[in-house]
């Protein structure tokens, strides 16, 4: 695979692993403009335990262990950001993420504002093979009972919580399973490039994951496939092709392409890409249905 | 199992200075079909509401099969024996069918295993079959898989009771059912209603439509202004003078008052 | 002394920044959603007022020239800034709040008009890299850099200007809020949606009226920001933003002098957070306050109900 291939395929796996993290606590209803703080710890975090113990640690555990790490902040911190609802919910993530940026830009031992370098290499044969579990665990998750009480939680949390849900619970499951995946595509990051400054996980990369998610869809775990697929893809497509067609300011402009999309994808299908009816219809399940019965044309009298 | 699957005494509540429920005292046994009826705004949402813990209660008593629920959260109320359907239709919109008939598992599936199952991974497992089931038994197995915001009216109300039935409770709570069901429906609905009933299951139904209450119930229970102005059988209500002025007012308009056929 | 002077800078700073602040907050207020087209419009309001004056535009340079000649060019922009955002506004309005579809209403379908906001944020802003470049754009004030001292305290007049400037438009703006016809119509939109358009009130006529207002506030802010700091680029949206929407927090959310007091309150809390811990900290304490408000006390110094009842 061609070195311009590879590193595409880096950027998509890694944001695809993002977007799953801000998919999770979305496909609830909790809209997390923060997903560069989590990312942000993740690198950190997965650097540093690989630092500290002189590149002892098998990269692996430190990934792990800064999943762990992250995964425990955000437990702590979903108990008040949980409270919070709509809007300020947003602004509320959105001022963790940049407490969390703050705070890493002024640890020396990180490296303060010059970046940090990080051991251990991680390459494409490692980071498809896990972006590949991400997704599978995703659709895995999804599927459970727990995931249709998230997407219930999202439509109606009151009559969830008569149905015996435990609406904090699952809310709080989302969010920290969400800021793991987040902290591993973090790491992952780190250990690819094998250096990581805080200006590099900005707020930008948080509006784009979040888009990338709104827009794929949450009603289904297709939606943030599609959405990074989608959106890291075709700009790139366009500036191919732009330039070797030699259209110069389309290439420039692509992302405008990209702006004016969004605006017009939120007039024509607010819900994203990929809704529950159109996963049914296209697998058939509505093709599917039973004969009518006596009992249709009952109703339907 | 004690005689009353449901008591309630003295039940209070005010929503700001107005009193919505006035010293509310019923039971309901086991194996009964109670009907709650009363003019609009007489509280019998309320008391439903009062009853799953979506309001809470001022004063009063709520006992479910001898045990004190009346200070119990609502996500655990389910857990007690006792379920619940909408007056407005509170299906969740994107999810299907038998997803929501799914959630109404949910307060017996709350066991790690059961809650981190892949239900829709694998769709012959046990719990989609017996939702699905519990569809069929109500006459709307045809629609599974189907995204419910797109189903005819009639038909989402029905899941909403099978939605409340799969979750086993002792005591089912039905607020206006039949609302909105043409003939063939209701029919259908109170067939439904007396299978449950005869698996042991007691119903507690809110209805305006009196026919269907004649023909289900074999108790009443008649609110006005939030306090409770009747209990007896269907053929003593529409005899009773509190009730007829319930319903009539004091002069002789026609209304949906509980007549004799 | 030197602590009094960062006071002062801050207040200045925060003057330019209060209409933007009052911007976000009347959408939030309004509208029921954060409109992150807000610090786009005021930088785009920015680099227009320094392409007029320096000649940039994408077109009609040679025209203004002609009609205000080189040193007035600083009026051409001011119009130029006004009517294109202005203009704008409208378009945008079109595109996005037109669109609230709340069939469901659940948890995120309330999100649209927020992403819709930030897909004109990416085009403006790619606009504008595409069309002047994504370095700092330096065009000389037209005031030039006059200053002003109490003692030892310096204060620069472009900047009293702008703040003097800011307060008078907010303090129009709220006058309007209370006493006009229009005012009573916005007032209705924003406590009872429904009723209101019950009661008379166009509010497919309004929305796009309150569009507008906004967006000009965004300009003017811009158009001052140009003249006092004579720098600009393509990301000073992004700074803006940060004090405005943590003003309107600070203030409470949909509340318009709240937005002015936590608009300044926040620019000094900046300028004294840089000249203690220095810039990068800064977002420390500006963020971790906001954070701890988001959670605590919601509606911030001067908010009284919670905005949106969950929604965006």
């Amino acid at each position: 695979m061609s070195g311009y291939l590879e590193s595409q395929l880096i950027i998509l796996c890694l944001s695809i692993i993002y977007a799953y993290g801000i998919f999770l606590p979305a496909a609830s209803g909790q809209l997390n403009l923060g997903a560069a703080g989590f990312i942000t710890l993740g690198a950190y975090a997965s650097a540093w335990f690989n630092a500290s113990t002189g590149a002892e640690l098998p990269i692996w555990l430190s990934v792990f262990l800064a999943m762990l790490f992250t995964g425990g902040i955000a437990f702590l911190i979903s108990f008040p950001i949980l409270r919070t609802r709509g809007v300020y919910m947003v602004l509320a993530t959105f001022a963790f993420a940049e407490v969390v940026a703050g705070i890493v830009i002024n640890v020396e031992e990180l490296g303060a504002a010059a970046g940090m370098p990080v051991d251990g290499h991680l390459d494409v044969t490692v980071i498809v093979p896990v972006t590949i579990f991400v997704i599978l665990f995703c659709f895995y998750f999804m599927s459970t009972r727990l995931g249709v009480a998230l997407r219930s939680i999202h439509d109606d949390e009151n009559v969830a919580t008569l149905f015996g849900v435990n609406v904090r619970a699952a809310k709080v499951a989302a969010f920290t399973v969400g800021a793991m995946l987040m902290s591993l595509g973090g790491s992952l990051y780190g250990h690819h490039y094998n250096y990581i400054e805080a200006q590099t996980f900005n707020v930008l990369l948080s509006i784009y994951i979040l888009l990338y998610v709104l827009m794929g869809g949450t009603q289904t775990a297709w939606g943030p496939l599609i959405g990074a697929v989608f959106f890291i893809t075709v700009p790139e497509a366009i500036r191919g092709v732009a330039e070797s067609a030699g259209i110069g300011w389309l290439a420039e402009g692509r992302f405008m392409l990209f702006g004016a999309f969004i605006v017009l994808l939120m007039v024509f299908r607010p819900e994203g890409v990929m809704t529950r009816t159109l996963q049914d219809r296209m697998s058939g399940a509505i093709l599917r249905r039973k004969q009518t019965s006596i009992d249709d044309a009952a109703v339907r009298s | 199992m004690t005689k009353n699957v449901l008591e309630i005494s003295g039940m209070h509540k005010s929503f700001g200075g107005l009193k919505v429920i006035d010293d509310v005292s019923f039971n309901v046994s086991h194996g009964s079909r109670t009907a709650l009826i009363g003019p609009n705004g007489a509280g019998k949402t309320t008391v439903f509401n009062l009853l799953t813990g979506v309001y809470a209660i001022d004063s009063g008593v709520i006992t479910v099969d001898g045990e004190d629920i009346t200070h119990v959260l609502p996500k655990d109320r389910v857990t007690a024996g006792m379920s619940r359907s909408f007056q407005n239709i509170r299906l969740m919109p994107h999810l299907s069918t038998v997803e929501n008939v799914i959630l109404g598992q949910h307060a017996r599936a709350r066991k790690l295993s059961s809650l981190m199952f892949p239900l829709g991974l694998l769709p012959k497992n046990d719990w989609r079959l017996s939702a699905e089931e519990a569809l069929d038994n109500a006459g709307i197995g045809t629609y599974p898989g189907e995204i419910v915001a797109n189903l005819p009216y009639g038909v989402q109300k029905r899941i909403e009771v099978v939605r409340a039935l799969v979750s086993q409770p002792k005591l089912l709570l039905l607020d206006e059912p039949a609302a909105g069901l043409n003939e063939v429906e209701t029919n259908q609905l109170q067939e439904l209603l007396e299978q449950v009933s005869d698996q042991g299951v007691t119903i507690l139904v809110v209805e305006h439509d009196m026919q269907f209450v004649r023909n289900l119930c074999d108790h009443i229970v008649v609110l006005n202004f939030g306090r409770k102005i009747f209990e007896g059988t269907p053929e003593t209500v529409h005899q009773d003078p509190a009730v007829l002025e319930a319903y009539l007012g004091t002069d002789d308009e026609v209304s949906e008052a509980p007549h004799a056929s | 002394m030197l602590v009094i002077q960062q006071l002062v800078n801050g207040l200045m700073l925060g003057g330019v920044y209060v209409m933007v602040a009052v911007a976000f907050t009347l959408i939030i207020g309004m509208l029921n959603f954060l409109n992150f087209t807000i610090p786009a419009l005021f930088m785009f309001a920015a680099v227009l007022m320094y392409a007029t004056m320096t000649g940039t535009l994408p077109f009609g340079n040679d025209l203004i020239l002609l009609i205000f000649g080189t040193d007035y060019r600083w009026i051409a922009g001011i119009i130029v800034a006004l009517v294109t955002i202005a203009l704008a506004s409208l378009v945008i309005e079109r595109f996005t709040y037109r669109y609230m579809k709340a069939k469901y209403g659940d948890a995120t379908e309330h999100a649209l008009p927020l992403v819709s906001s930030l897909g004109f944020l990416i085009i403006f802003e790619h606009f504008v890299v595409s069309t002047w470049g994504s370095d700092p754009l330096t065009a000389t004030s037209p005031f030039g850099q006059g200053t002003y001292s109490i003692g030892t305290i310096i204060f620069s007049i472009p900047q009293i200007v702008s703040l003097t400037l800011s307060l008078i438009v907010v303090v129009l703006l709220s006058v309007m809020v209370k006493a006009t016809k229009l005012g009573r119509a916005l007032r209705a939109i924003a406590e009872r949606p429904d009723t209101a358009i019950l009661m008379g009130v166009d509010v497919g006529r309004i929305v796009p009226v309150v569009y507008v207002i906004t967006g000009l506030l965004c300009a003017i802010s811009g158009v001052l920001f140009t003249i006092n700091y004579s720098t600009v680029d393509a990301y000073v949206g992004d700074t803006v933003a940060t004090v405005a929407i943590a003003g309107m927090v600070l203030g409470g959310l949909g509340n318009v002098w709240g937005a002015i007091i936590g608009g300044l309150f926040i620019g000094m809390l900046e300028v004294m957070s840089i000249y203690i811990v220095g810039a990068d900290f800064a977002k420390v304490p500006i963020w971790g306050l906001l954070l701890v408000i988001l959670v605590f006390k919601p509606t911030g110094l001067f908010g009284h109900t919670l905005i949106g009842k969950g929604k965006f």
